[in-house]
């Protein structure tokens, strides 16, 4: 029999708000242990907690930015387990009346086209504190940091509706980019700030029913996510074909052995409203000065790349993934630059050097202004690829003026026919046997002396004219 | 410390010179609600050694107003009942009023008990910041005094917005200045039909002659109808037993508390530590509200429901009378012997409907008397009326020879 999975994923996304959720201490888990703390987030007796508007209203914008609707009323319950990393036995979350419902994300499918995956629901919580275990001593002792706790989450949880490891980790990218270009969340699972719980079950193909599900923890990049469900998959279909029942269980994904381990259940009690934090009632108006602040989201803004520049699709989509790429590129566009020739030199050669760096465009020196400046010289002929590609990498680290940065670096082409003659002319003398080749019918020879006349050029002669040159000396 | 006094206090922190509202003014609190630097164990081993790092937003307005605190008394484990509660003590030994947590009543009870007055503030009007409480929704900072004035007094201190409170709702401050004011006659004070059936002769008898006590001060007694009174004792028990359950999670004896030395693990640990912190009565209770939480959620949530419906029932009775009024305790169910649930829950029959409510609501000694036994007349205003009915007691208190004085 041929099964099929049903895979549901729910995910907690960190908000990079400036304080926790319900006090005023930094949101920043990861100082020194203990140092970002009060009576309110250490959860001591006689304490109060007082929700943060602006914890509210990032999770609102990212809500919005996965088209949730934001409903009227929303409350926090208490939710109740123990466990030493949540020393006051509830946490408070949004189980009755969660923030917003009903949303969803595109994927590009597997055979292609689009495929719509739903959100069930998302609501706010509170994180806990972190536990750091010690087993080097001789008792083994864990210790409690507080950091982390009470800062705030939004846990995104998605329909059943994702079929597969590749769905899967698309969802996650289409969520990530979404919520990304809303400021208000990092979401990077190697850091910790989104973290993906994924529940697998499976059935025969075709079938609508529902199985029971197992729900697998501990990935720390999407590609684990990816690993893990494929993984699970195939241990419920094995289990499956020898007749044995699943078990509704928690496994642990161990990324060194590449499996799942089933862990010990973990006790999950129940949701009682906290009746100290108040209800959240929504107005009009404070919705609408929300939704004023959501950005321009990328596939509405793709369309416009494609219609107001000219851009193919994959050239708009490329060009818009990334807020901080999409307003780079449309403020050098501005500039009176073609483009599709902006967007080429984007693709190809500014954004493997930030992957190469790490960096994004703000952490760099460069500006959309200087970078316009140095393309502009390179749509006149000043300098050639090879110069600009010379310029562009001291623009990220320097604030001098690209004009300065060719001069000084002697970048500017050599379009002096007498100079280039006389490379010419070296090279030709050098390489008889290759002149021979080529006047035999081999072309190919013409690259290679190209290459060598462009390295005797420092790489700085105008390489159109220098091939024009060439192939007539050679005839 | 004595047996009294679970901390009694040496220093003076009264600012010397300035004479303010509070000058001269003893308080005894309760060990539940949070004096920075002072031991802080709401009566229970759960919070052996806790030290809070924040005086409570009462305590520190007390303070500014000029206020003596004296110390913190005895109390019942986390509040609950009334059991081993030494405030009167403390009052008879020359504090001028307590400030003791009202869940169920306690505070009414206990000055019904002692010929003394008690109040109970409608719910967000005084400040929860630094109380350790066990039921959130019901409890609030009541008043025990000898007069009405000092309770009018601390009141005026205590009362009014704080921003650590953030559960206290944005509603206009209620003016207790006015509270001062003479009181315009007659007003109309309903008598609850359904109430009625709680009592026994004496209680009855008792209640009677309050009744006419008021009517000479020019108050109009006319039967009301509250038809789901007697829901009030199995909501409050339901919804004060899981919010209990809830809030008590928080005593894992890791950074406070008694801590057992046994066990294997940090769960073993914690079961055992809570095992051995925790007394008989309040065990009960919070396995009551852990088994609404685990085994019949549902049963919870009609209780929040039916809350709902009487404080909406509350509300249509306001409409036609301006204070309701009841006996405060009963005889034969004596809070400080109440060693099971339900005991506790019998004595503060009368009372707890105004917790469940948010309801103000005051006792008056002396009036509701037959046969030298005083039950207590307990007033009980609409939510955010607290001024007049601290102005009605007071009326009425006047009648009564040596009632606004002791």
């Amino acid at each position: 029999m041929k099964y099929e999975a049903v895979i549901g994923l729910e995910i907690h996304v960190q908000l990079n708000t400036a304080t926790k959720l319900f006090c005023d201490c930094p949101n920043r888990p990861g100082d020194e242990p203990n140092r970002n703390t009060c009576p309110v987030c250490l959860w001591l007796p006689g304490n109060l907690p007082h929700l943060s508007q602006e914890a509210l209203e990032k999770a609102a914008i990212a809500c919005l930015a996965l088209n949730c609707i934001i409903q009227p009323v929303s409350a926090f319950d208490q939710k109740v387990y123990y466990y030493p990393d949540l020393p006051k036995g509830f946490q408070l979350s949004q189980h009755h009346m969660p923030l917003s419902r009903n949303g969803w994300v595109d994927i590009t499918a597997e055979k292609g086209g689009m495929k719509r995956l739903r959100i069930h629901h998302i609501h706010m919580e509170e994180d806990v504190a972190k536990l750091v275990h010690e087993t080097e001593g001789k008792t083994p002792i864990s210790l409690v940091d507080f950091n982390r706790a009470g800062t705030p989450l939004i846990e995104i949880v998605s329909e059943p509706d994702i079929r597969s490891p590749y769905e899967a980790m698309e969802y996650i990218k289409a969520l990530r980019a979404q919520l990304r270009y809303t400021g208000a969340a990092e979401c990077s699972m190697e850091q910790g700030t989104m973290r993906v719980d994924a529940n697998i079950s499976i059935r025969p193909e075709g079938t609508g029913e529902f199985n029971t599900k197992v729900e697998v923890k501990n990935m720390n990049s999407i590609r684990n996510v990816g690993d893990a469900i494929a993984y699970e998959i195939a241990r419920q279909t094995e289990c499956l074909e020898k007749g044995e029942a699943i078990m509704l269980h928690t496994r642990l994904w161990d990324p060194d052995k590449r499996v799942t381990t089933a862990m010990r259940g973990k006790f999950a009690g129940p949701c009682v409203p906290d009746p100290s934090v108040a209800k959240i009632r929504v107005t009009e108006d404070w919705l609408k000065k929300i939704q004023e602040r959501l950005p321009e989201m990328p596939a509405k803004k793709a369309d416009r790349f494609a219609a107001e520049y000219g851009l193919t699709p994959d050239e708009a989509l490329a060009m818009s993934l990334d807020r901080d790429i999409s307003e780079f590129f449309e403020e050098t566009a501005k500039q009176g630059l073609p483009p599709r020739k902006v967007t080429n030199w984007i693709t190809t050669h500014l954004a493997p050097l930030l992957k190469d760096r790490s960096q994004a465009i703000g952490e760099t020196a460069l500006t959309a202004e200087r970078f316009a400046r140095l393309l502009a010289m390179l749509e006149k002929g000043v300098i050639n690829t090879h110069g600009a590609r010379e310029v562009l990498l001291k623009l990220l680290e320097s604030n001098e003026s690209p004009e300065d940065l060719v001069e000084k670096g002697q970048f500017r082409q050599v379009s002096d026919m007498s100079e280039l003659e006389v490379i010419i002319d070296a090279i030709i003398a050098d390489h008889p046997a290759d002149v021979e080749d080529f006047r035999k019918g081999n072309e190919k020879v013409v690259g290679f002396l190209m290459g060598l006349a462009m390295k005797a050029s420092k790489g700085k002669a105008n390489p159109k004219l220098l091939r024009e040159m060439l192939v007539k000396r050679l005839a | 410390m004595s047996d009294i006094y679970t901390y009694k206090n040496v220093s003076s922190d009264v600012p010397a010179g300035a004479v303010s509202p509070l000058s001269g003014v003893r308080v005894v609190v309760q060990p539940n609600i949070s004096v920075r630097g002072w031991p802080c164990d709401a009566g229970s081993g759960a919070l052996e050694g806790f030290v809070p790092l924040q005086d409570a937003a009462v305590i520190t307005r007390l303070k500014s107003a000029g206020a003596l605190l004296a110390g913190s008394s005895r109390m019942s484990e986390l509040g609950f009942g009334l059991v081993g509660e030494t405030t009167v003590r403390a009052l008879e030994e020359g504090a001028d009023v307590a400030v003791m947590t009202d869940t169920m009543g306690e505070a009414r009870v206990t000055a019904a008990a002692n010929g003394l007055f008690g109040f109970k503030p409608s719910f967000g009007v005084v400040s929860r910041f630094g109380l350790i409480g066990l039921v959130p929704s019901m409890e609030c900072a009541g008043l025990v005094a000898r007069d009405l004035d000092t309770i009018v007094d601390v009141m005026t201190a205590i009362a009014g917005k704080d921003p650590n409170d953030p559960s206290m709702p944005d509603e206009p401050a209620v003016d207790l200045a006015s509270a001062r004011e003479g009181f315009e006659c007659p007003f109309r004070a309903g008598v609850v039909k359904e109430s009625m059936d709680l009592l026994n002769e004496t209680e009855v008898r008792s209640f009677k002659a309050g009744l006419a006590r008021m009517e000479a001060v020019g108050a109009v007694i006319q039967e009301v109808s509250l038809p789901g009174y007697s829901l009030f004792r199995t909501v409050h028990n339901t919804v004060a037993s899981v919010e209990a359950s809830s809030s008590a999670g928080k005593y894992d004896s890791v950074r406070f508390g008694h801590r057992a030395p046994q066990g294997k693990n940090w769960n073993e640990m914690y079961l055992a530590s809570r095992g051995e912190s925790f007394r008989s009565l309040v065990k009960a209770f919070l396995f009551q509200g852990a088994f609404f939480q685990f085994e019949d959620y549902g049963a919870f949530e009609d209780a929040c429901r039916i809350r709902n419906r009487l404080v909406g029932e509350t509300m249509d009775v306001f409409r036609t009378v301006d204070f309701l009024v009841f006996p405060t305790r009963r005889t034969g169910h004596d809070p400080w012997e109440a060693a099971s649930v339900k005991a506790v829950y019998e004595s503060f029959l009368l009372t707890l409907p105004a917790n469940v409510t948010g309801s103000p609501a005051v006792q008056v000694p002396a009036c509701n008397v037959d046969g030298g036994v005083d039950i207590g007349l307990q007033v009980m205003g609409k939510r955010l009326d607290d001024a007049r009915l601290l102005c009605a007691a007071s009326a009425i208190a006047y009648t009564v020879p040596g009632g606004n004085a002791a």
